[in-house]
């Protein structure tokens, strides 16, 4: 991936994230409750933009692009839509990034770069550290 | 077109709401069931609302003084103006009302004479008459005060008319002018009531109320009973109206105080939605109902219902009326709505299926079955276009959809049935005001249209 294509992605993930948060606990205290119409539109612009991002290969559901206004989507429908986008851009990353093992004087570091632009990154999140 | 229950901008097809528009809509066939009142001019912050107020009062108190001087001409004046056929206001059910005799007016302008405070100064709200005279009431106070700000109403109504595009005829109107002191006889441009062919004025909605401010009824309840009468004691009308006369510093000491009031005097809405709280207790009640006859089931479905869907859908979409009707011994319960178009999807309704009056039609039952179907199908014409909606318990079985969807490929007509689920969720977006209960209904009409044969 390219240097903007990273920067893209890595907005994109953080706006996912916030939202995840923001909705989730939305869910948590009325799961039913509609989305109202001005989170919604922001819930879709996102969307679109992590749809650029993922490509065909990479997207939660084929044919899923955007929630339908007419629809009136949930609270839940959201948080569990957002959810899965965050574990494909989750995956995307992992698949472009390489660690190196690095000596810093007194120990060997493990860092995450992505491949290509080398810019450090965090380790993929399934994996945990020994 | 037999529209139900129709409103002037119906009649000429122009699908505005009442919540849109600055004047309270007049229906064709009878009257709003709302008056004027003048407190309201008095307490407005508006100095064009005050200015109209002294001018009815000067007026009013322009008659009183003519009768001091024997001049018998405001006795018929008076009589004129206790009628305003123009503002549709009232309880009458002809939009035609009956004006006061000669002794009403004779005893309305004799309390300039009889009571002295009166006498030297006159009124400032005149509508204290109710408080005097025997079948004076909130309809009277209205007229007269319309009358007597007639000549503003007109103006009102032309402006009105010109930004609505409601369109206006040439017509003779009678109306009081300051200047002369007379009712005089003017040729203008007014909207015309298509049954009656009588001018219609528009009267803001900001002066309306259901009863004026200060009434006898008020009155009596906060001021003379627990004052003047004795615990247990009832107020006898006669007695009061007398005792009114004879103590008129009392009833200015109510009027001051009422005057104190002011900011609790405010006028009352045309349509007022039950409370969040009712509404989610007729949910509850809806839900926890049985299907069928059984208890009277479908009774209390139908009279729950009613109120909790106009409520849910105002003001998008205003209330028409609820009718019941028979058919083949069975009968049928049915509320009807404007489709102001106030929605994008409902200006499609109103265009693709002609529909300029929503019908709902309530049904009680575990199963919906092509019977209940045909029952609405029948019923889908003239106003209701070929649009309607059934509210039922439960989904519909596939055969009753694909019939639906049979009677669009065939007559083009739209059936959509919501149910409990869809009403839970209108009552949920009711209360969070995430999204507004309309676009259920707009919901279920994208999936039905989805269905659709292309």
């Amino acid at each position: 991936m390219k240097q903007e294509e990273i920067d893209l992605f890595e907005k994109a993930q953080s706006q996912l994230e916030s939202l995840h948060s923001e909705i989730g606990a939305l869910s948590k205290k009325s799961q039913n409750d509609a989305l109202n119409k001005f989170k919604l539109k922001f819930v879709n612009q996102i969307l679109v933009e992590a749809n650029k991002i993922l490509g065909k290969n990479y997207k939660p559901f084929p044919d899923f692009e955007v929630f339908n206004e007419d629809e009136i989507p949930s609270n839940s429908d959201a948080t569990m839509v957002i959810s899965q986008y965050l574990g494909c851009m989750e995956k995307l990353r992992t698949d472009n990034i390489i660690s190196k093992q690095e000596y810093n004087g007194n120990k060997y570091l493990v860092r995450w770069y992505w491949t290509k632009t080398g810019k450090q990154t965090f380790p993929p999140i399934k994996i945990k550290e020994n | 077109m037999n529209i139900i229950r129709p409103r002037l901008n119906d009649f000429f097809s122009l699908p505005f709401r009442q919540e849109d528009v600055d004047f309270i809509i007049p229906y064709i066939d009878e009257d709003v069931p709302f008056y004027i009142d003048p407190f309201l001019l008095w307490k407005s912050p508006s100095q064009q609302d005050n200015s109209l107020h002294l001018n009815l009062i000067n007026n009013f108190n322009f008659l009183g003084h003519q009768f001091l001087k024997g001049n018998k001409d405001c006795i018929d004046i008076l009589i004129n103006c206790s009628e305003c056929n123009e503002i549709g206001l009232g309880t009458s059910k002809f939009k035609a009302g009956k004006r006061i005799g000669q002794k009403t007016s004779n005893e309305i302008l004799s309390l300039y004479k009889d009571i002295p405070q009166i006498t030297k100064s006159g009124f400032l709200h005149f509508e204290e008459i109710q408080l005097f005279i025997d079948n004076i009431a909130e309809d009277r106070v209205s007229d007269i005060t319309a009358n007597f700000i007639k000549s503003f109403l007109i103006d009102y109504t032309i402006d009105q008319c010109e930004k609505l595009n409601i369109p206006i005829q040439q017509v003779d109107i009678d109306y009081f002018d300051n200047k002369t002191n007379k009712f005089i006889t003017d040729n203008v441009f007014l909207p015309i009531n298509p049954n009656t062919k009588r001018s219609i004025l528009f009267v803001p909605k900001r002066w309306i109320r259901q009863t004026t401010f200060i009434s006898y009824e008020n009155y009596c309840k906060e001021y003379y009973s627990p004052t003047i009468l004795k615990v247990g004691q009832k107020p006898e009308r006669v007695k009061v109206l007398n005792f009114n006369r004879n103590n008129y510093d009392l009833v200015q000491t109510y009027i001051k105080i009422r005057e104190l009031q002011q900011t609790d005097c405010k006028n009352d809405p045309l349509f007022k939605q039950i409370p969040v709280l009712s509404a989610k207790r007729r949910l509850d009640t809806i839900i926890k109902l049985p299907t069928g006859k059984t208890d009277n089931a479908d009774r209390i479905y139908e009279d729950t219902l009613c109120p909790l869907l106009a409520s849910l859908l105002y003001p998008h979409l205003d209330f028409a009326q609820e009718q019941s009707r028979t058919e083949s011994g069975v009968s049928i319960r049915d509320l009807v709505f404007y489709n102001n178009c106030s929605e994008e999807f409902l200006n499609d309704i109103y265009t693709t299926y002609q529909c300029k009056q929503i019908v709902f039609e309530l049904k009680n039952v575990k199963e919906l079955n092509n019977d209940h179907v045909d029952q609405v199908n029948r019923y889908l014409k003239d106003t209701f276009g070929r649009f309607a909606i059934i509210f039922t318990r439960n989904e519909p079985p596939k055969k009753v959809t694909k019939n639906l969807i049979d009677l669009w490929s065939g007559q083009r007509k739209c059936i959509l049935v919501l149910t409990d689920e869809d009403l839970k969720l209108m009552c949920q977006v009711f209360e969070s005001k995430n999204r507004t209960p309309i676009d259920v209904i707009k919901k279920r009409f994208v999936e039905f249209n989805r269905l659709l044969p292309s």
